[in-house]
Formats: structure tokens, C-alpha cells, sequence
């Protein structure tokens, strides 16, 4: 180390020495002390240590201390918290361990997961959080010390059933519904599963990886075999079936990606109803295991999971064994099995053919074109295809359900504007009554109104009321995109002679729509209401509101009319009638 | 306990015969009609539970259908591993399922330690006048066996109701041998919670309508609404 270091950077004579200062030459690895020193300052330390546990450190030979200084050495050059685990795991210090809370992010996960989903008095959480530690340190320590994966499952097995008894028996979970201890049960197993997932899933000890290796090659070899072979009723070309067959694929794949025991039997288990699935879709009456068994053999074959084999080893170790012996998830368990096996020992024979033709086969001479493989590699363009036809259709029915929503909301559309029709015709049904008595008045009126209004005609804007008036009745024209002007352009013609009328009901029009239908003839009002009907009644809104806005210049006139009162609305309009009929 | 039930077993069944004997069609005859009758239970795909009540007791049967064809024999005992009771179909029509079975008799024998109760089923009765395998013949068969002989028709319903009655009476006192392990029994009326529980699955979707909204806001305003339609 010190070699290596010298050239580069220049060390201090006196750095190089050690830090007792007693003359000697130290070592980066002595902690800067000469060997002596270094020793005596190990003693020293030792010493504390034994202090505080006298009984495990009794027996130290000097080969244990190398050994030590050792696990020392490494700690020193290892700071990360796993490494150090094991190395203080390896120390033996196995009793340390038990009081410990796992620390591991899935267990974190799963005690927050516990924490919401269970509420149980303080006194059962504690208690079940134990034996989980418990049982999670037994595991850990077992594994540290290599011993047979067997033994360790055995244990857990057996801790299930220690636990199962306390749940079922111990005063402290006898308040609980028998449903939660059972959940509890599961959790417990899920959680130290979980927890030890990394010691005891393909442990080193065994040569489980070494199997999955094989039977992945196998049945990278067997890539050939299809549903024909197999003598199941698979139609691969059928696209539903595909579809269905890639989800019992993708459910087996997932096999690998879960932890705990009972989710990869959820799994298999999801698999297994994609697979039944898939026989229902291709033959008619009830699945039978005789069509089961090839359709899931065949599955497997396609999916050619990673680590299947160590994940069948691991269910079987240390699923909770009453679970797996029994129920849908041993039954469909059993089958992956069974179809697991029978790929292991497949033959020419299990195949129905010579055996001249499984090994041409199994080397790869000849090769079968199956639908299987076309659809899979060859034409995955086909499939492709066949997705996109199939989105298609998907979306050709949905653009039909828009389109005839479309309709709907358009007759609901139509029945609204018919409503507002018919509701704006009974507002006019109403309002020629009170529309009749003005025409009377225009007896009286025209002389006044009608010479000022010739004057504006001939732009001598005499009454600048009048005048304005008149601006704005074409200011509104313009801006509300009425077809008054047409309006006002016919009556001339019809009115011929009529000249000072039609110029009157122009004017009147627009501020007849603000219910102040005073000077207006009562046929000339009432057509030309209706014409603005037709047109969008949206549109025609917004002018009522607007002379009545301007309307104070209006009421400047009422010097000029004396019967007309200046207020606005219908009640004014009646109070308005009164005056009239007094008038008669 | 509450309605008088003693005690609940379950007990794990496996059917094993030929392929094409009748095995599944056994089963969804005799689960189909239980669930007629009102007996529950659920119609799976190979597996089936169904429960009965019997003298004050309840009796769950875990029935495992086996496949049936030469080229999985060899995976069989898989299945049958803690199974409490199985049932031997053959088909009377048939000389080779009958010898065929008597195979599977000998395996079932040489793998299973625990005592179980053993029935032979000849089954199609329906076909008699086709009949190659005698009453005779094989009654003595299944008492050479130590099991019980029944002929049965899947496809008339003859016969099955007293088979599944019978199994569940010889459970009922298989329960009471102390030897028997892997047969469960509980006391009083258990439920599902403590068998083994199929998982449940969860729907991968929710679907959902949606209605075009109609108002008179939505005409004046233009409101813009998110469009659902495409992916």
C-alpha cells in the first residue's frame, strides 16, 4: 500500500512513524501504529469488549484474534451496513441478532402494509412483530451457518404450525375474528418470506440455479414441440386463443417477479384459470384435467419462465404446507408440477413420434414450422395485424356509439330549440295584447315624431333625440348581424305611399324588442318578431337588454307624448293601457 | 354446536381412470346436481369443492381430477400424495380401461401410506348392451382391493349421489383412525377462512359511461371537455 502511494504523493518522514511515537515505522493497516503498538492497543480493546461479554470471548486463542483482526480489517475497508451484517453474522454473535428488528426495505413495506390493513390492540402487533423476528433471524442465522436448505424449510414449516397453535390458543388472539387469525397466519408466513427472500430463495447451498439452467435449455430445445404434439386442442391460429395464451404466459413469467409463497401460488393460479380459459374457448362442456394438463404443459413450454425451477423448489419449501396440499392453489400447483416434470422427462414417445424423429428434432436438424412459431416470430407483423384490426373494431363500434350519441344530443338539441321556440311564441302570443292599444296612439303620434324623422332623413338633425335614435338602432344592426335592415328595406315597398310609417317602424322595432312597443303598428311588430324568430333565438337576446341601457334618452321625449309614462316593463305597459283606454 | 354439526372434515379426493372413461363428467354430474340441490359448491375447472352434511357432520371434498392419458402416468402420484379417498373409474364398455385401472390401483397402493377409502366406479351403465366388463368381474376385483364396487352412468345421473354419499360416510369414520394425519377435521361448522382459500382476483378494470352533458351552460359557453375517446 505504502509502495503505492509514495510516488505520487509525498508522505512525511514523521507521518510514516508511529503514533505512540516510539521510533518505530507504523502501517496504514495497524491503524497508523508500529506492530507492537498496534497489538497492545488490540489488547487494550479486547479487553473492553470481553468486560461487557465475558462469556462468549472467554475462549479466545491467539488464532481466533488473527481471526478477528481479520473481520476488522474488513469492516474497515467495508463500510456498507450488509457487509458488515454478515461479517458480525459470521462472528457468531448469534444472540445479538434476535432482539434486532428486520431492516430491509420489503420488510418496511409489509409492516406498513400490516399497520393498515390489521387493527389489533398494541399487545397482538408486538407479539406477532416478535415472532416474525424471530423466526426471520432463525432463518438468517441457519443460512449463515449453511446448513441444508431442507433443515431450514423444516423449521419454517414448523413455525408455521408453532404459530398457527398460538394464534388459535393463546388468550392474547382470543378477542380476534378467526378470519383475521387466519389472515394473520398468511401474513406472518408472506412476511418473514418476504423478509428472507434473499438467503433463501436459490441459496447458494443448493444447486438449484444449476437446474434452472438445464430445464431452461431444455426447454429452449423443445421450442419445437406444439399443441399437435402435445394432442391438445389449442387452435393457434385463433387470435382470441393467442391473446388468451400470451396472458397465461405473462402470469407465469410474473412467477419470478413476487416473493412471498402464496403470491407466486397466486400466480400459478392466474395462469392456470388463463389456461382454462383457453380450453373453454376451444372446445365446448367442462375442462377436464386430461385437456388441462397438455394445455398447461404447453404453456410452459412457450413461457420458458425464468428460475421456474427455484421457484417450484422455493413454493414447496416454504409454502405454508397445509396450504399447498390442498385447495385450488395445491391443485393447480401440483399440475405445474406435473407438467414440469413431464418436460424434464419428455420422450420421443410422450410425444407420439419416432424417436428418429425427436432427436432430429431435439438437434435441431429438422425443424417444424409451427402456427405457434410463425405467429410468435416469424409474422409478429401478423399479430401485429391482428391487434390492430382488432383495436380497430374497438373503435369502429365506439365511433358509432358517437355517433349515434351525436344524434341524440342533436335531436336533444332540436327539442331545446323547438322548446325556446315554442316558449318565445307564447311570449308573443302574450304580448300583441298589450302591443294593440300603441297603435291607437301612433293616430296620435305620427305628426309628432314622423317630421323629425323626415329632417333626420334628409341629415338636417334637427331633434338630436330622434337623431340618436336612430344611430342606435343601427349600431345595434351592425352589431347583432340582424337582418332588420332587410326588413326595414321591404316595408318601404310594401308600405308604397306609406313612406313616414315604414321610416316610424324601423326606428320602433328595435326598441319594441325592449318592450317598449309603444309607437309600433301592431302588424308591422308582429312580423317582424317572427322574422328575428326564425333566426337563432341565442342571437336575438342580447338587444332587449341594450335600449333599455340608452333608454333615459328615450324618456326625454315623454314631454312630446304625454300619455306615455317613462317607466319600463309590463307593469308599465299596464299602467300604460290604463291611460290609453282613459284616453277613449 | 349450533345446528347440531359435530364436526367439519375435509378430505382431499382424486379421481383416476383412462382418458375418455368419464371422470370429469362424473364430477360436474354429481357437482352440478349438489348445486342444484343446494348443497354449495364450486364448479372449477378440474378441481372441485363441494360440501355435504352428513350425520351432524360436514363433509368438504377437495376433488382433484387427474389426466387420464399413459403418457402422464408416470406424474400421477403427485396428485394423489395426502389424498384421503379415490375414486377408480373405468369404463364397462372398455376391456383396456379396466386393466388400465387395475394399474392405477397398483400404483395408488405402492405410493400412499395413510389408509384411504378406495372406490371402484364402472361407469356408461347407460351403454349395457355394449357392456365387455361383468358386474361379477369386477365386484370381485374391488374386493380384492379392499374397495367398494358401484356402477354408475354420468350421463343418466345414475348412481353418482350414492357414490359421493358412500365416500363421505367412510371419511366420516376414517376421521376417528388415529393414523389418518392428513385428513383435517375441525369442530363445529367451519368455514372457507380455514381451508385453503383461493386467491381472489381482482378486476383489471372499472367500466365506466359517460353521458354527454346537456344544459344550456354547454351550448352558450363552448366549454372544452377533455377528450375520452381515443388512447
Amino acid at each position: 500500500m505504502n509502495s503505492f502511494k509514495q510516488p505520487t504523493l509525498r508522505i512525511n518522514q514523521a507521518d510514516l512513524m508511529c503514533k505512540n511515537g516510539c521510533g518505530y515505522f507504523s502501517n496504514a493497516d495497524w491503524d497508523g501504529y508500529c506492530s507492537k503498538c498496534h497489538r497492545s492497543a488490540l489488547e487494550k480493546e479486547r479487553q473492553k469488549k470481553l468486560s461487557s461479554k465475558p462469556q462468549k470471548m472467554s475462549g479466545f486463542t491467539k488464532f481466533e484474534e488473527k481471526k478477528r483482526q481479520q473481520t476488522d480489517k474488513k469492516n474497515k475497508l467495508i463500510k456498507t451496513p450488509v457487509f458488515r451484517k454478515t461479517a458480525s453474522g459470521r462472528d457468531s454473535f448469534r444472540s445479538e441478532r434476535q432482539p434486532e428488528a428486520i431492516h430491509n426495505p420489503e420488510a418496511d413495506r409489509l409492516t406498513v402494509e400490516y399497520l393498515k390493513t390489521y387493527v389489533l390492540p398494541e399487545q397482538v402487533n408486538k407479539d406477532f412483530f416478535k415472532k416474525i423476528s424471530y423466526l426471520y433471524s432463525m432463518i438468517v442465522t441457519e443460512m449463515d451457518n449453511n446448513k441444508p436448505i431442507e433443515e431450514v424449510a423444516e423449521l419454517a414449516q414448523k413455525y408455521y404450525i408453532n404459530y398457527s397453535t398460538r394464534l388459535n390458543g393463546h388468550p392474547l388472539y382470543a378477542d380476534i375474528d378467526p378470519n383475521v387469525r387466519a389472515e394473520m397466519l398468511e401474513f406472518f408466513e408472506k412476511f418473514v418470506m418476504s423478509s428472507a427472500y434473499e438467503y433463501i430463495f436459490c441459496p447458494p447451498t443448493t444447486n438449484d440455479e444449476e437446474k434452472d439452467l438445464i430445464i431452461q435449455n431444455r426447454i429452449r430445445k423443445l421450442s419445437w414441440v406444439n399443441a399437435y404434439h402435445l394432442d391438445c386442442c389449442i387452435s393457434e391460429t385463433s387470435m382470441e386463443v393467442r391473446e388468451l395464451v400470451y396472458t397465461a404466459i405473462t402470469d407465469l413469467i410474473g412467477l419470478d417477479s413476487v416473493k412471498a409463497p402464496q403470491e407466486k401460488l397466486a400466480c400459478v393460479v392466474r395462469c392456470c384459470q388463463s389456461v382454462v380459459e383457453i380450453l373453454k374457448s376451444c372446445q365446448e362442456g367442462p375442462v377436464s384435467a386430461d385437456e388441462f394438463l397438455p394445455a398447461l404443459i404447453f404453456v410452459v413450454l412457450k413461457a420458458n419462465p425464468a428460475r421456474l425451477k427455484s421457484n417450484i423448489l422455493y413454493i414447496t419449501r416454504f409454502c405454508n404446507d397445509s396450504r399447498l396440499m390442498q385447495g385450488e392453489p395445491g391443485y393447480y400447483f401440483t399440475n405445474l408440477c406435473c407438467a414440469v416434470s413431464f418436460i424434464e422427462n419428455l420422450t420421443a414417445e410422450s410425444l407420439s413420434m419416432n424417436s428418429e424423429q425427436f432427436t432430429s428434432y431435439m438437434s435441431g436438424d429438422s425443424n417444424v414450422i409451427s402456427t405457434w412459431e410463425s405467429a410468435l416470430f416469424a409474422c409478429e407483423g401478423m399479430h401485429q395485424l391482428t391487434q390492430h384490426l382488432s383495436l380497430m373494431k374497438d373503435l369502429t363500434e365506439r365511433t358509432a356509439t358517437i355517433k349515434s350519441r351525436a344524434e341524440e344530443l342533436r335531436e336533444k338539441m332540436q327539442s331545446l330549440k323547438d322548446e325556446i321556440k315554442s316558449k318565445v311564441a307564447t311570449v308573443i302570443e302574450k304580448n300583441p295584447l298589450e302591443l294593440k292599444p300603441p297603435n291607437e296612439l301612433q293616430l296620435k303620434t305620427p305628426e309628432r315624431t314622423h317630421p323629425a324623422l323626415r329632417e333626420d332623413e334628409g341629415e338636417q338633425a334637427s331633434n338630436f333625440y330622434t337623431y340618436n335614435l336612430q344611430n342606435l338602432s343601427v349600431k345595434i344592426d351592425q352589431k347583432s348581424k340582424f337582418k332588420l335592415d332587410l326588413v326595414a328595406d321591404q316595408k318601404p315597398v310594401e308600405g308604397g305611399s306609406g313612406n313616414s310609417l315604414t321610416l316610424i317602424n324601423y326606428d320602433i322595432d328595435v326598441s319594441d324588442l325592449s318592450n317598449e312597443s309603444d309607437l309600433t303598428p301592431e302588424k308591422r311588430d308582429d312580423r317582424c318578431l317572427l322574422d328575428m324568430k326564425e333566426e337563432s333565438p341565442e342571437a336575438r337576446l342580447p338587444p332587449p337588454l341594450e335600449p333599455t341601457a340608452h333608454y333615459s334618452g328615450f324618456a326625454k321625449q315623454g314631454y312630446q307624448i304625454p300619455s306615455i309614462p317613462c317607466n319600463t316593463g309590463n307593469k308599465n305597459s299596464d299602467t300604460y293601457k290604463n291611460t290609453t283606454n282613459n284616453g277613449n | 354446536m349450533a345446528n347440531g354439526i359435530m364436526k367439519t372434515i375435509v378430505g382431499k379426493l382424486v379421481i383416476l381412470g383412462d382418458g375418455g372413461v368419464g371422470k370429469t363428467s362424473l364430477i360436474t354430474r354429481y357437482t352440478q346436481k349438489a348445486f342444484n340441490l343446494n348443497i354449495s359448491s364450486t364448479i372449477g375447472a378440474s378441481f372441485f369443492t363441494c360440501k355435504t352434511n352428513i350425520d351432524n357432520a360436514i363433509v368438504r371434498l377437495q376433488i382433484w381430477d387427474t389426466a387420464g392419458q399413459e403418457r402422464f402416468k408416470a406424474m400421477t402420484p403427485m396428485f394423489y400424495r395426502n389424498a384421503n379417498a379415490a375414486l377408480l373409474v373405468f369404463d364397462i364398455t372398455c376391456l383396456d380401461s379396466f386393466g388400465n385401472m387395475q394399474t392405477w390401483a397398483q400404483q395408488l397402493k405402492g405410493n400412499v401410506v395413510e389408509p384411504m377409502v378406495l372406490c371402484v366406479i364402472g361407469n356408461k351403465i347407460d351403454l349395457s348392451e355394449n357392456r365387455v366388463v361383468s358386474r361379477e368381474e369386477a365386484l370381485q376385483y374391488a374386493n380384492s382391493i379392499g374397495a367398494q364396487y358401484f356402477e354408475c352412468s354420468a350421463k343418466e345421473d345414475q348412481g353418482i349421489g350414492q357414490v359421493f354419499e358412500t365416500i363421505s360416510r367412510d371419511l366420516i369414520r376414517l376421521s376417528s383412525d388415529s393414523s389418518v394425519k392428513s385428513l383435517k377435521v375441525y369442530e363445529g361448522d367451519v368455514e372457507s377462512a380455514l381451508m385453503a382459500r383461493s386467491t381472489d382476483l381482482e378486476a383489471t378494470d372499472v367500466g365506466r359511461i359517460e353521458e354527454p352533458g346537456i344544459s344550456i351552460d354547454s351550448i352558450a359557453h363552448a366549454k372544452t371537455v377533455p377528450s375520452k375517446c381515443c388512447y
